[in-house]
């Protein structure tokens, strides 16, 4: 197999195992804050699967710095990068309001276990 | 040209920016201008859709960059109908709460208009984007500006339903995030235009995988069994507005972006099964467990949730009539359902827990908001002569053209299990006597807030004894969604 | 019990992901003469800006960026919603130990190069790595730095919220004043200069450091409100 097969498989295989971990933490894990940093996870994972599809052998960086004007063929995808900022902004702003819920469950409950916090049917 | 479709979304959003400073000068101010915006927006998009009606579907290119390659917004009969259902729907609310947070500190009544008018800003925004990873963008808007309003109130479990509405809420959308990562490592688009005109050379296989991300995505916000677990509680401990807004504007945005995701970017035609089982599903769950619930927004909460399985059923025949069906039920209850959540949260003011036993008798002490709800209760629950009848009726006619004898059957069954229940909460209210012990105290509803049901319920009598003033509009509507060809022609037509 | 089962449907999951990424044929019907050719030709040949992707994020797709901002900005607003409280304690920390006089003097050391950093972050966004949304995270960490250095170190909540404010207008002003010359909203509509200058791309740098403004601004916001919050 080529090098450049093997790491095509490992950043996906990473980022599947980085999403099925995150998954695992938001199923069993009884603290609200380790389900949100499950949550992070996940996106994690999906932000590196979204890098890995943008990838082309022997790429570039999509800059036209000085000396690389002419390199427009080598540049690995921009847009999954640019699309892979709008979505770590997105998911950093659920994970402070989330944060700011758990904030909120303690200061009523006195405990961030999720099965003491059951007033509403989960 | 009376203004453009992009203005939708800027407006509410410059003015989202502008509160918090003019708030400073005049406290007024931070409930007035979201009025005003609101107000603007239902004006720029009557104006806009009747254009649209005149001279065809507007496409608006963004930062001059034609579609695919930049974003693009298209104002077409479908997209215009909804959008002025909801920025009606969202300025009735605005009018409803204008006084209702009156006892509200200043701080959080600021918070919570804003919220109120990006909620509705994102909702339009889901309904008019031409392009899938806008609608995700947009998507998150709606669902963080629901996820504050539902922890609204720090007395009630609202910050538990909140965070459970995030948790599902954030996964769909990491779906969302794989489906559209699919499609456009397949595709190397991301216009919804030309993935509906580039599917068919996607191969079956990563088609299938890519639609099943997409309805877990989209499904919480389209309230589809199962992932409609937060609605209920969400619903319950929300402010009484909030509900409504939930159920007129956001949840018709999801419905749409499912629709347009099963009709347009996967290009199916014909009758979809997945749409039916999903929506049967939902219909038959939602509307048992209504049965079941002792409190009224919980009740009401279910019952929404079943009309939107009883709308994806209609789609999901795939025809013209089951179409037009399926866009005349949203209609009904984005106009329904808000009356009865005012209404009901008016009755259940001076409660914390909403069981449906403490309204008892309350017709005799205000008799207007009881009679009002009675009418959302008869009008939802489909008797003639109210609104709801004829959106029901055209389901069932739909259903007859196509000869779908079990889901006629449902039909009719779920529409004996919703009479039942509401008529328990209507026997309850106006049959029983007034019990000091059981019952919460009367509250005088406020002037603005009458106006708002009172709007509501004559759009209901109005439907209700002139179908005809609005079947036409649907009718363009249902014809805009099932042509294609058209749409892709329309935006993508000017690259040629 | 309970694992058992979590684990056999994340199994299940998994090999559902795998054999969709990991299958030979995605890599082989990927698609790769997408849009992506034209954003690459056209940055250079109309925008002149070095930088790709800045290019993609604030002129061809920035719609997407002015929704990513509001979500900022509404992540913001609900902490403060959601964390509020009718009599307010801000003022009192629950990070009780001061920090030693090495922290202390290293933060205040470092937190100038720490701005300029960020600063630079920003400016520069349309011609190297970077732009607004990580100049602001930089910006945000060096006040991040000094809050948890110095007890008493505080910002004005009223000033975050201008910054904040002013730069949204802007933003969207900027937007609007694209319809001029009839235009459409966010169009690039002033002269771009010369490829790899730093006055060049026309709009693009200014909305960035506006977005740098918003961000960092918000972030130190959102950071202020956590750590004066008492559980």
């Amino acid at each position: 197999m080529e090098t450049i097969e093997v790491i095509r498989l490992g950043v996906y295989g990473a980022s599947i195992l980085l999403i099925l971990i995150g998954l695992y933490a938001v199923l069993t894990k009884k603290s609200l804050i380790k389900i949100i940093i499950g949550l992070s996870i996940i996106d994690g994972g999906i932000h590196l699967l979204l890098i890995g599809i943008g990838y082309i052998k022997d790429g570039t960086a999509p800059i036209f710095s000085p000396g690389l004007e002419g390199a427009a063929s080598r540049m690995v995808d921009p847009v999954p990068q640019a699309l892979v900022l709008t979505a770590i902004v997105i998911g950093f702003g659920v994970t402070a309001v989330a944060l700011s819920l758990i904030i909120r469950l303690y200061r009523h409950h006195n405990t961030l276990k999720i099965d003491e916090i059951k007033n509403l049917k989960w | 040209m009376v203004g453009s479709p992009v203005l939708l979304i800027a407006i509410p959003l410059l003015a989202a920016f502008l509160v918090p400073l003019l708030g400073m000068l005049w406290k007024e101010l931070v409930r007035i201008i979201p009025g005003l915006v609101l107000a603007y927006l239902l004006v720029l998009s009557t104006s806009l859709y009747l254009e649209v009606l005149n001279s065809g579907t507007i496409v608006e290119t963004i930062a001059g960059w034609s579609a695919p390659f930049g974003i693009n917004l298209v104002f077409s009969p479908l997209t215009g109908f909804l959008t002025t259902i909801m920025t009606f729907i969202g300025l009735i609310i605005w009018l409803y709460s204008y006084r209702f947070k009156r006892n509200v500190e200043f701080e959080a009544a600021k918070k919570y208009f804003i919220f109120l008018m990006l909620l509705v800003a994102g909702s339009v925004g889901i309904v008019i984007t031409g392009d899938i990873f806008n609608q995700f963008v947009f998507i998150e808007i709606v669902g963080i500006s629901a996820y504050a309003l539902t922890a609204f109130y720090t007395g009630r479990n609202s910050a538990e339903a909140a965070f459970k509405y995030l948790i599902m809420g954030s996964l769909s959308a990491s779906a969302l995030l794989i489906a559209i990562i699919i499609i456009y490592s397949q595709l190397g688009t991301l216009n919804m235009a030309e993935i509906s005109a580039n599917i068919h050379n996607m191969s079956p296989h990563y088609r299938v995988i890519a639609m099943i991300f997409f309805v877990v995505g989209i499904g919480v916000e389209a309230e589809i069994f199962p992932l409609n677990g937060w609605a209920p509680d969400a619903y319950t401990e929300a402010p009484g507005p909030v509900g409504g807004a939930f159920a007129g504007i956001v949840v018709k945005a999801g419905i749409y972006a499912m629709v347009r995701m099963m009709f347009t970017l996967f290009d199916i035609s014909g009758p979809m099964q997945i749409l039916i089982v999903i929506g049967m599903i939902t219909l038959i769950v939602a509307e048992t467990s209504a049965l079941r619930q002792e409190k009224l927004k919980r009740m009401l909460a279910y019952s929404s949730i079943g009309q939107m399985g009883l709308v994806l059923i209609a789609f999901g025949m795939g025809t013209k009539a089951g179409v037009f069906a399926a866009l005349f039920l949203m209609l009904n209850h984005a106009i329904i359902k808000p009356l009865l959540f005012l209404s009901g949260s008016h009755l259940t003011f001076n409660t914390t827990d909403k069981y449906i036993k403490e309204i008892t008798g309350m017709a005799k002490k205000m008799p207007v908001v009881s009679v009002l709800f009675a009418l959302g209760a008869l009008a939802i629950s489909g008797l003639p002569p109210f609104s709801g009848f004829w959106s029901k009726l055209s389901v069932l006619t739909a259903a007859a053209d196509e000869n779908m004898i079990l889901i006629i059957t449902l039909v009719l069954i779920i529409s004996v299990v919703e009479i039942v229940y509401y008529f328990r909460v209507l026997n309850r209210l106006f049959f029983f006597s007034y019990d000091e012990k059981v019952s919460v105290k009367p509250h005088k509803p406020s002037f603005n807030s009458m106006i708002a049901m009172f709007i509501l319920a004559a759009l209901i009598l109005l439907i209700g004894f002139y179908p005809s003033s609005v079947t036409g509009f649907i009718d363009l509507a249902a014809d805009d969604l099932l042509n294609t060809h058209d749409y892709i022609d329309k935006v993508l037509g000017m690259i040629q | 019990m309970k694992k058992t089962i979590v684990i056999f449907i994340l199994a299940a999951f998994g090999y559902f992901l795998a054999i969709t990424f990991l299958a030979p044929e995605f890599e082989s019907n990927r698609n790769r003469n997408g849009v992506k050719n034209v954003y690459l030709d056209k940055t250079v040949s109309e925008l002149k800006t070095a930088n790709t992707v800045t290019a993609i994020v604030v002129n061809f797709r920035g719609f997407d960026t002015l929704g990513e901002v509001t979500v900022l900005f509404l992540a913001a607003t609900a902490l403060g919603s959601i964390l509020f409280k009718k009599r307010h304690h801000i003022g009192e920390r629950t990070v009780m130990l001061p920090a030693s006089s090495i922290v202390g003097s290293g933060a205040k050391l470092i937190f100038p190069a720490i701005i300029l950093l960020g600063a630079y972050v920003f400016i520069h966004g349309h011609l190297t790595p970077g732009g607004g949304f990580q100049g602001g995270t930089i910006i945000a960490t060096g006040f991040l730095l000094m809050l948890i250095s110095y007890r008493d170190f505080s910002i004005s909540h009223n000033i975050l919220s201008v910054i904040e404010s002013l730069a949204g207008i802007l933003f969207v002003v900027f937007g609007l004043l694209g319809f001029m010359n009839g235009g459409t909203f966010l169009q690039n509509f002033m002269g771009t200069g010369v490829l790899n200058d730093l006055f060049s791309g026309g709009v693009i740098p200014i909305i960035y450091i506006l977005v740098g403004f918003k961000v960092a601004a918000e972030l130190t916001g959102l950071i202020y409100t956590i750590l004066h919050e008492k559980g």
